[in-house]
């Protein structure tokens, strides 16, 4: 089994990222108001062509596959979409088009339907601006759906048929709506969440049993699953008509973004800086483990982050004197306090070194987990996941072997 | 005045037989749309005996339209009458330029029909109901 592919992409937080259809481009936001596109050469992505129109900071950003077409939302309240024309000069150039959202806050997320026909934007506006090209016009129309949000809608899941839309907000709540407009879709055929729903019908309203906010919402593969992620530390899975809904209680910290992986199984990560596996079915759910494998991560001792410390330790480590806890003490005593060059790492908890990168690959909270790789049978084999430390990370949809968890790692260190 | 869009005779004809046709019972409507690319206006579908509710089906929800409504007015002392109302169409959501287009052409179009009484629809189909219509004639 592979060890997950990590890039560092800058070191400042990445708010967002997606890839192209064949995974050779990547695009996403160093936390300012333009987005990067980035080209995969061999082990590394270098920076290609910059997309500058926003005037405040991109919040969300999502590359449709089939149509190539990029959409970015920010908080200036607009959104464009990107399309990428061959210039005089031969050279690809990408034009955006102004989208008017008609909100009066800022735009949180974006995702492009699975027909790359509409896109939905979440706002702060407690609104959800669903958009449609209308092609007499040669214009993007938007569509609010308001009622009844009551608070910023944090994140939006288009259902398979392209017409139902999940959304969880800042209101505790996670709805699916109906987004259906009237000439661009097709009449769909009736789910489990119901059957002929004109605009901003609600099919279903739902919330974990501390509350909190909801984070992520996610359709299943099929769409007959709902999972969304809330503040209080929970996966919750709605089957609609069948059980009331299964959440997961995790001792964890809160989950900020999912991804279904297969029809029983999804990944979810967040403040705890790994990807964490879940799986189960209508009778029943839990967490199966990480899939950081804190081994291949940041090593334990304290010797070996020289390189991140800026040669600080480069002499420890040579005879008695460097695995010596005391000796590590004392020359640990002067860091304290001290930020590390390791960008935006806290202390440890029960780390005695002092050593300040932690134990797993992401060395802050996850914000984004998105399907990277599809393997032949329809499930998501690979997950790539950006964060708050600016890296970009590739990882296997599979529990390493022997990992009890993290908490059994760092048991097992204080026993030294 | 200059004129921004042009109304073609044709127009003119369709609007006179409709202020003179002969009402019954029931709400009529003629809608008119502007063409961007030649700049004149257009007739687009006619109805007689329209319900509000099917009107608002048939219009556009992000484009914006002129429509002529003989409406059907119950008054209070069991009167019917049909006066000749003139719908500004206006979505907010619709195409920016389309939308000033529209608004720079309205009082041309407005001479043109020679109806006096105009009520404004900026948000959508929530706003053609009976009711809405009957406080602004003033029953």
């Amino acid at each position: 089994m592979a060890a997950p592919e990590v890039f560092t992409i800058a070191q400042v937080p990445l708010t967002a990222h997606a890839f192209n259809a064949d995974r050779s481009k990547l695009i996403t936001s160093l936390n300012t108001n333009e987005a990067q596109i980035y080209g995969r050469q061999g082990n590394e992505w270098k920076p290609e062509v910059t997309l500058s129109e926003h005037d405040k900071l991109i919040t969300s950003i999502d590359w449709a596959p089939n149509s190539n077409r990029i959409v970015t939302a920010s908080q200036d309240r607009n959104a464009y979409v990107w399309s990428q024309t061959t210039g005089a000069d031969g050279n690809s150039v990408w034009k955006p088009t102004l989208v008017l959202l008609r909100i009066n806050r800022a735009a949180t997320y974006v995702r492009w339907s699975p027909k790359e026909d509409k896109f939905a934007v979440a706002s702060g506006a407690r609104a959800i601006a669903v958009c449609s090209f209308d092609a007499d016009n040669d214009w993007w129309v938007s569509r609010l759906l308001k009622k009844p949000i009551r608070s910023t809608v944090l994140s939006v899941d288009w259902h398979p048929n392209n017409v139902l839309l999940a959304a969880g907000t800042a209101d505790m709540k996670a709805r699916v709506f109906s987004a259906y407009i009237k000439d661009v879709d097709s009449r769909p055929s009736p789910s489990v969440w119901g059957e002929k729903l004109p605009f901003n019908t609600i099919c279903g309203e739902y919330a974990s049993p501390a509350g909190g906010w909801v984070h992520s919402v996610a359709f299943s593969p099929s769409g007959d699953v709902l999972a969304f992620a809330s503040h209080d530390s929970t996966i919750s899975i709605v089957y609609p008509g069948g059980p009331a809904v299964i959440t997961v209680r995790n001792s964890t910290l809160p989950y900020v973004s999912l991804t279904w992986t297969s029809e029983d199984a999804l990944v979810a990560a967040g403040h705890d800086c790994q990807p964490v596996l879940f799986s189960g079915s209508a009778e029943g759910w839990k967490a199966i483990g990480s899939l950081d494998d804190a081994k291949s991560g940041a090593p334990l001792t304290p010797v070996s982050t020289g390189s991140s410390s800026g040669g600080r330790f480069a002499s420890a480590g040579v005879g008695r004197l460097g695995t010596n806890e005391a000796f590590a003490r004392f020359r640990n005593a002067d860091t304290l306090g001290k930020s590390s060059a390791t960008p935006g790492s806290p202390v440890s908890g029960g780390d005695s070194s002092g050593d300040t990168e932690l134990m797993t690959v992401h060395q802050n909270t996850i914000t984004s987990v998105r399907p990277y790789e599809i393997s032949a049978n329809g499930n998501v084999a690979k997950v790539s996941t950006s964060g708050v430390d600016g890296k970009l990370v590739i990882w296997n949809v599979s529990v390493p072997a022997g990992t009890g968890g993290l908490s059994s790692r760092l048991g097992g260190m204080h026993l030294r | 005045m200059s004129h921004t869009v042009d109304i073609p005779q044709e127009l003119k004809d369709s609007l006179r037989k409709f202020r003179f046709a002969r009402r019954s019972a029931g709400s009529a409507a003629i809608i008119v749309k502007i063409n961007k690319q030649k700049l004149i206006m257009e007739e687009v579908e006619q109805f007689d005996n329209i319900s509000l509710e099917d009107l608002a089906e048939e219009l556009p929800e992000m484009s914006p339209r002129y429509v002529v409504l003989s409406y059907e007015l119950k008054h209070k002392d069991g009167r019917v009458s049909f006066p000749l109302v003139l719908v500004n169409w206006a979505p907010s959501g619709s195409e920016t330029s389309l939308l000033t287009l529209h608004a720079s052409a309205f009082i041309d179009f407005q001479q043109t029909a020679d109806v006096s009484k105009v009520i404004e629809i900026r948000d959508g189909a929530d706003s053609l109901t009976k009711e809405n219509i009957d406080s602004k004639l003033g029953v």
